[in-house]
């Protein structure tokens, strides 16, 4: 049974916002939260020295809060289908706290993730400063990951919807549990995407957009079986051009 | 005049004395005589459909029992694996044109091989109408034959093929097979004659399985497959019973040759296909794979939901577009229903007129549903739906309204990912000991394969109980806090089957 698309307009209209709004965040990047601060000492090679430095120049609350903005940016459009499935599954009035549950799980795990891939990001400016190599090794590793069946395994598991329980604690729980699950499977199929463009000295914004563009489009792809396999996926892309397509025919 | 008319299976008592059944039966001879990546093979078309050709074991093709003897060798390039195979739409309003444009690429393939063998130009395709008189809900005795007239092997003889029964006794049982959905009017939708989510199925993109069956697809399609299929020893069943070796088996064509008469037939009442242009221009108009059917000339016909939505833009009819269901108005319906519920006969015309016959929206709001998953054993499985007081005073408040101008809920038990690793079953559904109606589990075990098309996910099936609920609500008997759900299989459930029911629950639809 499906709900209105009114109803769902009144809970994807909210996340859609909220990623508008991290969007901008980013673009303005107040506090300097989304870039790394560097100086002569931090740029000198790895030492504890150095990496004492670094984090001081760059606190762990100020990385965690650009993770955090980065990450409500990115994966908020790809969340709309399991958020959907929690609302269908759901009563009318724990919607909304279902939905909440259900982004705090998914939150907690990528946060944790998110703490491993800064702490990556940190230690390949020390190892590697101002230099491409870090990001010609992840986009390597990245491209690799993409094409592998880890990576479609990890996106098969995404579109498996569960079961979820409608009363009292169950119905807490396992709408904390899905997004849990969900998180675990979606930092499985996108952490290196999402190092990737951590990694850039310029054009992070728009390495994040294309990043953005590319995990919704293999979201929207259908599961399938497990291969190594090149592939663009390009469903996103697809429909916009079929939809452009088909609205321009019907206004001539 | 059409060119080419699809006639009864049953004529000529369903024998070789029927032509259409001998030259069928020729043409899939030399279909199976070519090569598995000859894309003019029976087993290249069957591949089309869905294939299980890399299993190790049953169900792999090279694992089933023969005739007829499938060969798993030599593959197709992986490009043109990717154009054809596994092309299937169920679950989805692409059901309907997605196998009536396979149908039309099977029938040209048999009638170029019919030709070329002597046979007439206009064969076409005859269709299984297991609806008819007497005793034509068995199968076309051609079907049951070893041998053909002359004594060569009948192509149309299949050793897995086990029937309702697992005797080998071959026919489709009715009820709960059924034309009672003929009486649907909302192709995608609901209305007070129309279940969701409709005769030809939800809204979907590309959808190669997973998810809730259309009607026309609920009853009688996956019916008839499991009932054909069956099961057979050692937890194996017929090729009927499962999409991914269902298109092996000659009679799979010959009722989806039905199905689509039903669609036609259907149309033909002044029933509407969709307008909406993802639905005409098929699933590549939301970014999926488009329909491809390898063509006799070598040729690759793309085609769309618009370029099939009519036969006759096709140059196709069929001997009959008769169907036995019980005509009921729209109106009618609803306006006994209000009466039922109390509202004065005049009142209740005028509602129905009113809003009787449209379509309901997507409006669902679950109302109860049960602690957890549930395992089907061999006797089946028992479910208590736990309803919701505030949600479920806003069905009885709406049944209580109805002699109003207001129109009443409509209420659906929906069983919630069910999954498994056996198709060859069907689930008896009741409900407080009335009997809610009966769903087959065709689709279950690739639905439920976490590295397939539909992730594991499992299957939804959406049942009306609209009249259960309407009943309790007159007789007073809806204040009870809870639901009694039954599910009783029909064949025994093996446990190597792993059958389990996600959730069941309880939805109302507002009008």
């Amino acid at each position: 049974m499906t709900i209105s698309p009114q109803e769902r307009a009144r809970i994807y209209i909210p996340i859609l916002l909220i990623s508008a709004i991290a969007w901008m965040m980013l673009l303005v990047n107040p506090g300097s939260i989304m870039t790394l601060a560097h100086c002569p000492v931090t740029d000198s090679g790895a030492s504890a020295a150095s990496f004492r430095m670094l984090l001081a120049m760059n606190p762990v609350s100020s990385l965690m809060a650009g993770w955090a903005v980065m990450l409500f940016a990115m994966m908020s459009p790809t969340l709309l289908a399991p958020i959907g499935h929690v609302v269908e599954r759901s009563f009318k009035r724990r919607r909304a706290r279902s939905v909440i549950l259900f982004v705090i799980g998914y939150a907690v795990i990528w946060m944790a993730a998110g703490s491993v891939l800064l702490a990556a990001k940190l230690l390949l400016s020390l190892v590697a400063p101002q230099t491409y190599l870090p990001v010609v090794v992840v986009g390597l590793i990245a491209f690799v990951w993409q094409c592998s069946p880890i990576k479609q395994r990890c996106l098969n598991r995404g579109h498996n919807h569960r079961e979820l329980a409608a009363f009292g604690i169950a119905a807490d729980l396992d709408a904390l549990r899905f997004g849990i699950n969900h998180g675990a499977w979606c930092v499985g199929s996108c952490w290196a995407l999402m190092l990737f463009p951590m990694l850039l000295s310029e054009g992070h914004f728009a390495a994040m957009a294309a990043v953005t563009f590319l995990m919704i489009s293999e979201r929207l792809e259908p599961p399938g079986p497990l291969s190594w396999r090149l592939s663009l996926r390009g469903k996103l892309m697809r429909i916009v051009v079929a939809q452009t397509r088909i609205r321009l025919h019907g206004l001539r | 005049m059409a060119s080419f008319t699809r006639k009864s299976a049953w004529n000529n008592s369903g024998t070789f004395k029927n032509q259409d059944l001998l030259w069928y039966a020729k043409g899939v001879g030399k279909m199976q005589s070519r090569a598995l990546n000859d894309q003019k093979s029976w087993w290249f078309f069957a591949a089309i459909h869905g294939q299980e050709i890399s299993l190790s074991q049953f169900p792999g093709w090279g694992h089933l029992p023969s005739p007829p003897q499938v060969p798993t060798t030599p593959l197709p390039t992986l490009t043109v694996r990717r154009l054809y195979w596994d092309q299937c739409q169920h679950q989805s309003w692409y059901f309907p044109p997605w196998h009536r444009g396979y149908l039309i690429a099977l029938e040209a393939q048999i009638r170029a091989a019919v030709v070329s063998l002597g046979g007439p130009k206009t064969w076409a395709l005859p269709y299984w109408n297991y609806f008819g008189p007497a005793n034509q809900y068995e199968i076309p005795p051609a079907f049951t034959k070893t041998k053909l007239p002359d004594g060569t092997p009948n192509p149309l003889f299949v050793k897995a093929r086990y029937g309702p029964k697992s005797d080998g006794n071959i026919y489709v049982e009715i009820p709960p097979a059924s034309e009672k959905n003929m009486n649907n009017t909302v192709y995608t939708g609901s209305n007070v004659v129309t279940k969701f989510p409709g005769f030809g199925g939800p809204k979907t993109g590309f959808s190669h399985g997973g998810g809730t069956n259309g009607n026309l697809e609920s009853n009688p399609h996956n019916l008839v497959h499991v009932d054909v299929g069956g099961n057979g020893p050692n937890n194996t069943y017929g090729l009927m019973s499962d999409p991914g070796l269902a298109g092996l088996d000659p009679i799979f064509y010959l009722h989806h040759c039905n199905i689509d008469r039903m669609w036609a037939a259907w149309n033909a009442k002044g029933n509407p296909n969709p307008t909406e242009q993802n639905w005409l221009k098929g699933p590549a108009a939301v970014g999926g794979r488009k329909f491809a059917m390898p063509m006799p000339d070598g040729s690759s016909w793309i085609y769309t939901p618009a370029d099939v939505k009519s036969l006759s833009q096709l140059n196709y009819t069929y001997e009959s577009l008769t169907v036995a269901a019980q005509v009921i108005q729209p109106a009618d319906k609803m306006a006994q229903r209000l009466v039922k519920l109390g509202a004065a006969p005049a009142a209740a015309t005028a509602a129905a007129a009113a809003g009787g016959t449209m379509d309901a929206g997507d409006n669902a709001e679950l109302v109860g549903a049960n602690e957890g998953p549930v395992q089907l054993k061999g006797s089946g499985a028992r479910a208590t739906v736990k309803l919701d007081t505030k949600v479920k005073k806003k069905v009885t408040s709406s049944l209580a309204a109805a002699s109003t101008a207001s129109l009443p809920d409509r209420t659906y038990l929906q069983l919630e990912n069910v999954r498994g690793n056996i198709d060859a079953n069907k689930l008896d559904v009741s409900v407080n000991q009335q009997h809610v109606g009966t769903v087959a589990l065709f689709g279950l075990r690739r639905a439920s394969l976490k590295d397939a098309a539909h992730g594991g996910e499992g299957l939804t099936f959406v049942m009306d109980i609209t009249d259960i609920i309407d009943n309790l609500f007159v007789d007073n008997a809806l204040d009870a806090n809870s639901l009694d759900v039954r599910i009783v299989p029909s064949n025994p459930v093996a446990d190597e089957a792993k059958i389990t029911i996600g959730r069941v629950s309880v939805y109302r639809q507002g009008q």
